[in-house]
C-alpha cells in the first residue's frame, strides 16, 4: 500500500528502472503528478524519483540550441537573464504557470510530459519551434513539439523513455512575440484560452507568423501564417480565420464552446497586436 | 503591606476596549507551532474509512463488505443497519428536524452520503477498505431542482420528523408527501391595494447557487471510551450542541460526554451542529474503540453547502418614489436533510424586502428538501440570498425613476426608531451612515470616465439587513488568580475572527489588566459552560455581555473583600492598575497582597461566574409580526467602482468599500480584518464562486476545479470602514460583525455592472461568460 519509490543515481540506471517496472511513474516536481494522482487520473504506486541524477537541472547553449534539462524549474525558465534576453516568449510563458511556489517546485521535463491541452509553457514552445529529447536504454531520440502532442492527455512518450531534455533552436529569429493567457473564473485559475504568437524576419522584413493556442482544443495547437506584405488588419484576418480552424474546445465549468470560441479569438488578437508592436518600424 | 498611592497611577491609562490588540495567537499562527483540533494528543486510535453513495436517490438494496473485511488491517465494516438496530430512532439527529441519519440506513439521499465505515488500524487502508465496499442500489427519481421539488410527487423523506427542540415545528410531525419542511410568511398592510395605487413596479426572478465554505483546516473527529464516559475532540463551532446531540443520541447523561475543541482554521458555519461527530460517536460507544476520522478535501465539498436559494420577488414605489410595498417568494434548496434550513428560512425571509420603509410587504419563504448534499449555516445565514434580490430590485426602481440609486435608498432606508415590515423597531443600525461612508470613500459624486479602450467603467451600491439570532444563551466563568492574572472560561470557539483576543480585552478593561495577564481556554464541556453556539455573528455581544458581567461580578467580590482588609466602606474603594485602593484613606492594596490576605496563601483563585440570555417575542405564524423578532439588527453597506472589460466579460475591481455599524469596535484592527475578510469572501460569490452540479453530481469538487479569489482577484483598493452607534445593552455598545460585510457585496458588484455595461443580472455568479453573453445579446 504504501509507495514504492526509486531514487536512481544515473540516467541509465533510471531507464532500467523504468523497463524493469513498466508501471512506474517518473517523478519531477510532483506537482501535477500529486493532483492527478489524488483525483484518480493516474494511478500509481511506485515512482522514479529523477531529482538525484546529475546534470538533469542545466540549462546551457550551444552554437544551434537552447538546451534544458528536465529537472530545471519553472522558477528557474522564468527568472534566467539569458533565456529572457533570446526567448522572452519562453520567460513570459513560465511566469504565468499558476504561482511562484508551484513554479519553484515544478519541472520542465514534468510540465512537458504532463501533456495538458491547457499548460502554459508548451504554447509558447511550439512558436519557438521547439523538441523533445526521448531517453530510454536503448536510443535517444528527438520529437519536435509539433508531433509530441498527440491526443488528449496523450504524448508521444513511449513505455521506458524519459524526457531528458527540451531544446529551443537559435535558428527562429522573432521580431516580435507575445503570450497572451485568458482565465474564465479565478484570475489564477487554468486558462480558457491561451495564444502565443511570434513573428519571423529576414532581411526583406517579418514574414512569417506562428501561431500557438492553448486550453482552444484537445492538445496545444500550432499553425505559420504567411504575412509577407500584409498590413496588421490584414495579418489580423488572415491569422484569426487560421486560428478559427485550429479551435475546437472542449466545454467544461470553465466556460461552453461558444465563449472559448470568443475567447479564443480575443487571445489571438491580443497576442498579434502585442507582438506586432515589437517589430522596429512597424514592418 | 499596603502602600501610599502618591506614586501609583490612579486611572487605567492602558485601557483595553478600542485598542487594537494583537491577536493572542498571532504568533504561534504565523511560526506554524499552533496546535489545531487534529494536532491534540489522543489515545492510540483506530482509522475510519468512509464509503459514499454514487447515487442522489436510491434504496440501499445490498451492501457487500466481504472483499473489504478481508483487507488486512481491516478491524470492521458498520453500516447504517447495525447502528440503527442498535439506537433506533435515537440515530436520527439534527438542530430543527431529527431527519438525518450518521450513515444511510434504508436509502440514499445524496452523492456523498456515507453507506459504509471502515474501521482500520491505519488511515490509508480506511480508505483503500472504504473504495472495496460494493454498494446494490435501486434507483429511485431523484429531486434535483428546488422548484421541481415544490410541484413533483417524488419525495426526499416519506414523512417530516421535526426535532423535540423547537417546540413552535410540532405541527410539522409526520407530514407526508411534501419536500417543504418549513414555511415563513410574513405579511403587513395590503400589498395589492399599494401595488396598485403605485407609480412603478418592478420584478425579478433572482438565483444564487450552492457554495462551499472552504475552510482551510478540514474537519477532524476523535472519540474514545474512559470508564462509562465519552471524550471527543472535534472541530466544531458548536461544542454545547454537541454534547447534547450525542447524549441525546447514546441516551447517556450529559456529564458522560466530554466535547473540546481548539481554535479553528476557519469555520464559516461549515463546522457546526451534526457534522463527523454523530458518527464517530456511535462508532467509538458502540464497540468501545478509539476512533478518529479525518476527511480529504474532496470530503469536504459533499459535507455541507451554503444554500441555493430562488427569489421571486417585486417592488413598487409611488409617484415621489417612495416604495409603498415589496413582495418575495424565497425557495431555499437545503438538500437531503434540514439542519438548520428552516429557521435560515424564517430569519431570512423577514428581511426579504430589505432595510426599507415599506408598509405593505408580503414574504413567503419555504424551506425545502432536495437530493443533494445537506444545505447549512453559512456566513450571513441565508441573508446574502435575500440581499441579492432587494438590492438588485431598488436598485432597477432608482432607475425607473431616473434617480441616483444611493439617493433612492437615502429616502427609504430604515432610521432609528423606525419600525420594519415584520414589527420590530431599528436601533444601533445605521443603514444611511454605512451608505454614505462607503459612497463617499469611493467617490460616488466624482466624475467618472464611462469608456475606456474596450472598458466601460460603472458605480454600485448595496445596502444589507440581519437580524442576531435570538434567543440565544451565553456563559462565562472567570477566576482570578493571586498573581493577578486571569482564566477565562467560555465555550466560544475563535476560528479566525479573534474572539480569544477580545474576549480577553473585556476582562482586562474591567479589571485594569493587561494584555498578557488574561488567559482565556479553550472550549471543553467537562469545564467550560454552555453557549448556544459561535455563529451568526452573535459572540461579541452575547459571549461579551456574559463576561462583561462576570469580570464586574469579579470587580466587586474584589472590592469587597478588599474593603474589609482596609477596614472601610466598599463604596470607599476602587479597583485601580493592579490593587484597590481606598478614596479616603489613599491606602492600597495590590490583587497579589488583597489574595494573600483573604486565603493565607499563595496560588489561589477567585471564582465568579454569569449568564447572559436574550429573549424574543415569537412571530405571528400566519403575519410572521413580532415587536421584538431580534435582539438587535446588523447593518452594513458596500459601494464599487469597476471596469467590465468588453472583449472577455471579465470584471475589474478598482474599489470595493465596505462598511458595517458595530456599535462600538473592541478591537478596531479585528473588526476591520472581519470587514475585509467578509468583502472577499463575498467577492468570490459574486464573480465566480459556486458548485456546479450535473444529475446530482458535483463536478468541481476539488480545490482544481472549486474557484475561490486569489490574491490576484481582489479590488485595487479595499476599504473596511467602522460606523458606530453604540448599542444600548451592547458591552461597551458593541456588537458582532462577522457577516456584515459579505451581505451586501453582490449586488454592489452587479448593480456596478449594470451601471458599466447596462444589463440587469438576476444570477450569481457574474462569470465572464455570462456578460460576454449577455452584451452579445445571447444571455441565458
Amino acid at each position: 500500500m504504501r509507495p514504492n519509490v526509486f531514487r536512481p543515481q544515473s540516467l541509465q540506471e533510471a531507464c532500467s528502472l523504468l523497463e524493469e517496472h513498466e508501471e512506474a511513474l517518473v517523478y519531477g516536481g510532483g506537482t501535477a503528478l500529486q493532483i492527478l494522482l489524488k483525483q484518480g487520473i493516474l494511478v500509481g504506486s511506485s515512482f522514479i524519483d529523477i531529482s538525484g541524477i546529475p546534470g538533469l537541472a542545466e540549462i546551457s547553449f550551444t552554437d544551434d540550441f537552447l538546451r534544458v534539462g528536465p529537472m530545471v524549474t519553472l522558477r528557474r525558465m522564468e527568472r534566467s537573464e539569458e533565456i529572457r534576453e533570446l526567448f522572452s516568449l519562453a520567460s513570459s510563458a513560465y511566469a504565468k504557470v499558476a504561482n511562484p511556489r508551484v513554479r519553484n517546485t515544478a519541472t520542465v521535463g514534468g510540465n512537458i510530459a504532463h501533456g495538458d491541452y491547457r499548460l502554459d509553457p508548451p504554447v509558447a514552445l511550439l512558436v519557438l519551434g521547439a523538441s523533445v529529447e526521448l531517453t530510454s536504454r536503448n536510443s535517444i531520440r528527438k520529437v519536435p513539439l509539433e508531433e509530441f502532442f498527440v491526443d488528449f492527455q496523450v504524448t508521444d512518450i513511449s513505455a521506458g523513455e524519459i524526457v531528458t531534455a527540451v531544446e529551443i533552436p537559435r535558428s527562429i529569429h522573432l521580431a516580435g512575440s507575445s503570450f497572451v493567457k485568458l482565465s474564465s473564473l479565478s484570475a489564477n485559475d487554468w486558462p480558457s484560452a491561451s495564444a502565443a504568437v511570434g513573428l519571423m524576419e529576414n532581411d526583406n522584413g517579418v514574414h512569417t507568423l506562428r501561431l500557438a493556442l492553448g486550453a482552444l482544443a484537445a492538445t496545444p495547437v500550432m499553425a505559420t501564417v504567411d504575412i509577407r506584405n500584409l498590413n496588421l488588419d490584414q495579418t489580423l484576418e488572415a491569422s484569426l480565420s487560421k486560428a478559427m480552424e485550429l479551435m475546437d474546445p472542449i466545454a467544461d465549468v470553465r466556460g461552453s464552446v461558444k465563449y472559448k470560441l470568443r475567447l479564443g479569438r480575443v487571445a489571438v488578437e491580443e497576442a498579434i497586436r502585442s507582438a506586432w508592436k515589437e517589430v522596429p518600424n512597424g514592418r | 503591606m499596603g502602600g501610599d498611592l502618591t506614586n501609583l497611577e490612579i486611572e487605567n491609562d492602558a485601557a483595553a476596549v478600542g485598542q487594537s490588540w494583537q491577536r493572542s495567537d498571532l504568533e504561534a499562527k504565523v511560526r506554524g507551532t499552533f496546535r489545531y483540533t487534529a494536532d491534540l494528543p489522543v489515545p492510540r486510535c483506530l482509522y475510519l474509512g468512509v464509503h459514499r453513495a454514487s447515487q442522489p436517490h436510491a434504496r440501499i438494496l445490498n451492501i457487500d463488505i466481504s472483499s473489504a473485511l478481508e483487507m488486512p488491517g481491516v478491524v470492521r465494516v458498520v453500516t447504517g443497519a447495525d447502528l440503527f438496530g442498535i439506537y433506533g430512532e435515537l440515530i436520527y439527529t439534527g438542530p430543527a428536524f431529527a431527519d438525518q441519519p450518521p450513515i444511510a440506513i434504508d436509502k440514499v439521499r445524496y452523492v456523498g452520503e456515507p453507506i459504509a465505515v471502515v474501521v482500520a488500524t491505519d488511515l490509508i487502508t480506511a480508505r483503500a477498505a472504504a473504495d472495496e465496499v460494493y454498494v446494490e442500489y435501486g434507483e429511485l427519481p431523484a429531486v434535483l431542482d428546488v422548484d421541481d421539488a415544490i410541484s413533483g410527487s417524488d419525495y426526499v423523506h416519506e414523512h417530516l420528523r421535526p426535532s423535540s427542540v423547537f417546540s413552535d415545528l410540532k405541527h410539522l410531525q409526520g407530514r407526508g408527501e411534501t419536500n417543504v419542511n418549513y414555511e415563513y410568511n410574513l405579511t403587513s398592510g395590503d400589498v395589492e391595494k399599494a401595488k396598485a395605487n403605485s407609480d412603478k413596479t418592478v420584478s425579478g426572478e433572482f438565483w444564487c447557487p450552492p457554495t462551499s465554505h472552504v475552510a482551510i483546516e478540514l474537519f477532524s473527529t476523535t472519540a474514545w471510551v474512559e470508564g462509562n464516559r465519552l471524550e471527543v475532540v472535534t472541530t466544531t463551532q458548536t461544542p454545547s450542541y454537541v454534547r447534547q446531540a450525542l447524549a441525546s443520541m447514546l441516551d447517556i447523561r450529559l456529564n458522560q460526554v466530554r466535547v473540546r475543541t481548539q481554535p479553528l482554521g476557519g469555520g464559516f458555519g461549515s463546522k457546526m451542529y451534526d457534522r463527523l461527530e454523530p458518527l464517530v460517536a456511535a462508532i467509538s460507544w458502540t464497540y468501545k474503540l478509539a476512533v478518529k476520522l479525518e476527511i480529504t478535501r474532496e470530503e469536504t465539498f459533499v459535507l455541507t453547502t451554503r444554500h441555493g436559494v430562488a427569489v421571486s420577488s417585486q417592488m413598487s414605489a409611488d409617484s415621489i418614489g417612495m416604495i409603498v410595498s415589496a413582495e418575495a417568494d424565497v425557495r431555499y434548496d437545503t438538500g437531503a436533510y434540514a439542519d438548520i434550513g428552516p429557521r435560515i428560512a424564517s430569519k431570512s425571509g423577514m428581511v426579504a424586502c430589505g432595510p426599507y420603509k415599506v408598509a405593505n410587504a408580503r414574504v413567503r419563504s419555504r424551506c425545502i428538501y432536495t437530493n443533494k448534499t445537506s444545505a447549512g449555516p453559512f456566513r450571513g445565514f441565508g441573508v446574502p440570498q435575500v440581499t441579492w434580490s432587494h438590492e438588485s430590485l431598488v436598485d432597477e426602481l432608482a432607475r425607473e425613476f431616473g434617480e441616483d440609486p444611493a439617493q433612492f435608498r437615502r429616502k427609504n432606508l430604515l432610521r432609528e426608531g423606525d419600525v420594519a415590515p415584520m414589527g420590530t423597531v431599528m436601533h444601533s443600525a445605521d443603514f444611511v451612515g454605512c451608505m454614505d461612508a462607503v459612497t463617499s470613500a469611493i467617490g460616488w459624486n466624482t466624475p467618472l470616465e464611462r469608456a475606456r479602450g474596450p472598458w466601460r467603467w460603472g458605480r454600485g451600491v448595496a445596502v444589507g439587513i440581519k437580524a442576531v439570532l435570538t434567543p440565544t444563551i451565553s456563559n462565562a466563568v472567570l477566576q482570578l488568580n493571586q498573581d493577578a492574572s486571569a482564566t477565562l472560561l467560555i465555550s466560544t470557539v475563535d476560528m479566525g475572527q479573534g474572539s480569544d483576543t477580545i474576549m480577553a480585552q473585556i476582562v482586562a478593561e474591567i479589571l485594569c489588566l493587561g494584555p498578557d495577564q488574561v488567559r482565556v481556554v479553550n472550549p471543553d464541556t467537562d469545564i467550560t459552560p454552555y453557549d448556544t453556539i459561535t455563529a451568526g455573528s452573535r459572540s461579541t455581544y452575547h459571549t461579551g455581555n456574559a463576561v462583561k458581567k462576570v469580570a464586574e461580578r469579579m470587580r466587586e467580590k474584589l472590592i469587597s473583600i478588599a474593603a474589609q482588609l482596609l477596614g472601610v466602606s466598599e463604596t470607599d474603594c476602587k479597583l485601580t492598575n493592579g490593587g484597590v485602593v481606598a478614596s479616603s484613606s489613599q491606602k492600597y492594596l495590590s490583587i497579589d497582597e488583597i489574595m494573600q490576605l483573604h486565603f493565607g496563601a499563595i496560588g489561589t483563585t477567585l471564582t465568579t461566574e454569569s449568564n447572559f440570555t436574550t429573549e424574543w417575542i415569537p412571530y405571528d405564524k400566519e403575519t410572521g409580526q413580532s415587536v421584538k423578532v431580534t435582539e438587535h439588527w446588523f447593518a452594513g453597506a458596500a459601494a464599487v467602482e469597476l471596469g467590465v472589460d468588453t472583449r472577455t466579460g471579465r470584471i475589474h475591481i478598482a474599489h470595493l468599500a465596505v462598511a458595517g455599524d458595530v456599535g462600538r469596535a473592541i478591537n478596531p484592527a479585528l473588526v476591520k480584518q472581519q470587514l475585509e475578510g467578509g468583502a472577499i469572501m463575498g467577492l468570490g460569490h459574486a464573480l465566480f464562486d459556486e458548485i456546479v452540479m450535473d444529475h446530482g453530481q458535483m463536478i468541481n469538487g476539488t480545490l482544481l476545479d472549486y474557484q475561490l479569489p486569489s490574491v490576484k482577484d481582489l479590488p485595487d483598493r479595499l476599504t473596511p470602514i467602522i460606523i458606530e452607534n453604540p448599542h444600548q445593552t451592547g458591552p461597551f455598545g458593541a456588537k458582532g460583525v462577522g457577516e456584515t460585510a459579505i451581505i451586501p457585496i453582490a449586488p454592489s458588484i452587479a448593480n456596478a455592472v449594470r451601471d458599466a455595461i447596462g444589463i440587469r443580472f438576476t444570477r450569481l455568479p457574474l462569470t465572464p461568460e455570462r456578460l460576454l453573453m449577455a452584451m452579445a445579446g445571447e444571455g441565458d
